[in-house]
């Protein structure tokens, strides 16, 4: 279909196999590289801090796809680390000096972890979360030690804090800011996880500034803005990542938080394409550029990559959905919380699922949910629908948990 | 042995038109669903992760897994959108005197 010849996709994360799987469906013949430093398959994300630490799944359990999969639909791997991207003359350089020509260009280079700095000796000891590799050093390490420090409660420390718990650890999690997972999660949701992990036995101190992080003959002693002091034994950084765009800092490449994409993941050079988490793109539904790390984006952005690089114009037209799974809690949110009229709430129990909607010119334009496993699945993905249709609403039967929510989908 | 083995669900008007019905029988938990052309019935548990369909999404013959997003055709069982990639198990649905079976040989 397309008189592509050459494919190269920079980074192996999740975006860059379904750019791939999705380019191949629509062009057989073009030559489809995928460039990645890890010595694995590519694998999905979510399970490193939940099932893998708990020893629920092995690594061989999350691959997207198998060996034979990539083989059957022609795709290649290069294990090698890339260094120089030269946009002009179309061409990769690895760390191993080899050159490698492209027609066509799609990062995928996804997020990297932002990483504590405190003091030099005890910044190295600090384990972080982002690959399989490091999952196993966390577990590892983890199996030896009873006291485990975690800085950040966002949604990676409060699963590892969720997932070390399960597995007997005293798990203490610090957090700087008043509430738990930013200012996206509404604040009641966010003081319902903290009860979750407190009825656990985990302890938080929330809206606590570290002052410094002393070694000790146990491992660290970690003291507080608030005078309390932690002894842990191992420390965990969780504290954000931001887009993976080193290598082209110095390019003409259009850098804006991420890469700068439009809503056909292409970028600001000709022929070269962006999308996963390291992409800012445009949003036809919210018309703003917005970058966003999740499963369920960089999934779909990736199919959208590859749908357009094969010729296939299509806009991204994804509503941003999101997911965190802790204890027996499924918290979900959808679309964009930060820009509302009013908010209506849905349901008062965990065990039945409890929404809250954001309203903006009587439609909805985000919803967050936390419930027991499954609970709040069903009308968060309601809402998602509805975002993208753009359709006014029944606030009433928002607030009413006894009558379902899919009659408003066929309106 | 005719390897029948159909076993009442419950009433056909126990499940509005584009919803499902969880139903359990020994120690298998399974899905049955109300579409417009009629009843079905699949495993209970995701394929993806094991999460119940029961609080999912039917639209038109869909059922979405509601942890994932993963999707499956409710009456082939096929796994139709990522994260899902196995096919549901599916078995078959009979109606008679407004009684709903499925045969779970």
């Amino acid at each position: 279909m397309s008189s592509l010849k050459n494919l190269s996709i920079l980074g192996a994360g999740q975006a860059a196999v379904y750019a791939a799987s999705e380019f191949r469906k629509h062009d057989q013949d073009s030559i489809v590289t995928i460039f990645g430093d890890e010595n694995y398959l590519p694998y999905e994300r979510p399970p490193l801090s939940k099932d893998f630490l708990i020893n629920k799944k092995k690594e061989d359990e999350f691959s997207f796809f198998s060996k034979k999969y990539f083989e059957d639909q022609n795709i290649n791997f290069i294990n090698e680390k890339i260094e120089t991207v030269d946009f002009k003359n179309r061409s990769l350089l690895s760390n191993d000096n080899n050159k490698f020509s492209y027609d066509k260009l799609l990062i995928t280079t996804g997020s990297t972890n932002r990483k504590l700095t405190i003091d030099r000796e005890i910044d190295n000891k600090i384990f972080y979360l982002r690959n399989l590799e490091e999952a196993k050093k966390i577990k590892d390490r983890a199996s030896k030690v009873n006291k485990i420090a975690i800085i950040g409660g966002g949604f990676i420390g409060l699963e590892i804090a969720s997932s070390l718990n399960q597995q007997n650890k005293s798990v203490s999690l610090i957090e700087i800011s008043k509430q738990l997972m930013g200012r996206i999660i509404p604040s009641p949701i966010a003081n319902l996880v903290k009860d979750a992990h407190e009825q656990h036995g985990n302890k938080l101190y929330i809206n606590s500034k570290i002052k410094n992080i002393q070694k000790t003959s146990e491992g660290f002693k970690i003291l507080l803005d608030t005078n309390d002091s932690i002894d842990a034994e191992m420390i965990i950084g969780g504290i954000g990542s931001s887009p993976t765009i080193d290598l082209f800092s110095h390019s003409d490449l259009k850098l804006e938080n991420g890469i700068f994409t439009d809503e056909y993941c292409q970028t600001s050079i000709e022929d070269v394409y962006a999308a996963g988490d390291v992409s800012n793109f445009y949003h036809p539904l919210f018309q703003q550029n917005i970058r966003l790390e999740s499963f369920q984006h960089a999934q779909n952005h990736g199919i959208s990559a590859g749908k357009n690089i094969a010729g296939i114009k299509s806009e991204y037209l994804s509503v941003p959905w999101m997911w965190s799974d802790q204890f027996n809690l499924n918290l979900q949110l959808t679309g964009l919380c930060n820009d509302y009229d009013e908010i209506i709430v849905r349901g008062d129990r965990l065990e039945n699922g409890i929404i809250y909607f954001f309203i903006k010119n009587q439609k909805i334009a985000g919803a967050c949910g936390l419930g027991l496993m499954g609970k709040v699945g069903r009308d968060i993905r309601i809402a998602s629908k509805l975002i993208e249709k753009n359709t006014s609403i029944d606030k009433k039967i928002l607030s009413a948990q006894n009558e379902k929510l899919n009659a408003l989908l066929k309106k | 042995m005719t390897g029948d083995n159909w076993i009442e669900v419950g009433k056909t008007d126990s499940i509005d038109i584009e919803d499902l019905i969880r139903f359990d029988h020994g120690d298998k938990t399974f899905c049955i669903y109300r579409i417009e052309d009629g009843f079905y019935a699949t495993d209970g548990i995701c394929t993806h992760e094991e999460v119940h369909l029961e609080e999912g999404l039917v639209m038109d013959d869909e059922i979405e897994c509601p942890m994932h997003q993963g999707i499956f055709n409710i009456k082939s069982g096929k796994a139709i959108s990522p994260p899902a990639c196995d096919d549901l198990k599916t078995y078959p649905v009979k109606v008679e005197n407004d009684l709903i079976y499925i045969n779970i040989t």
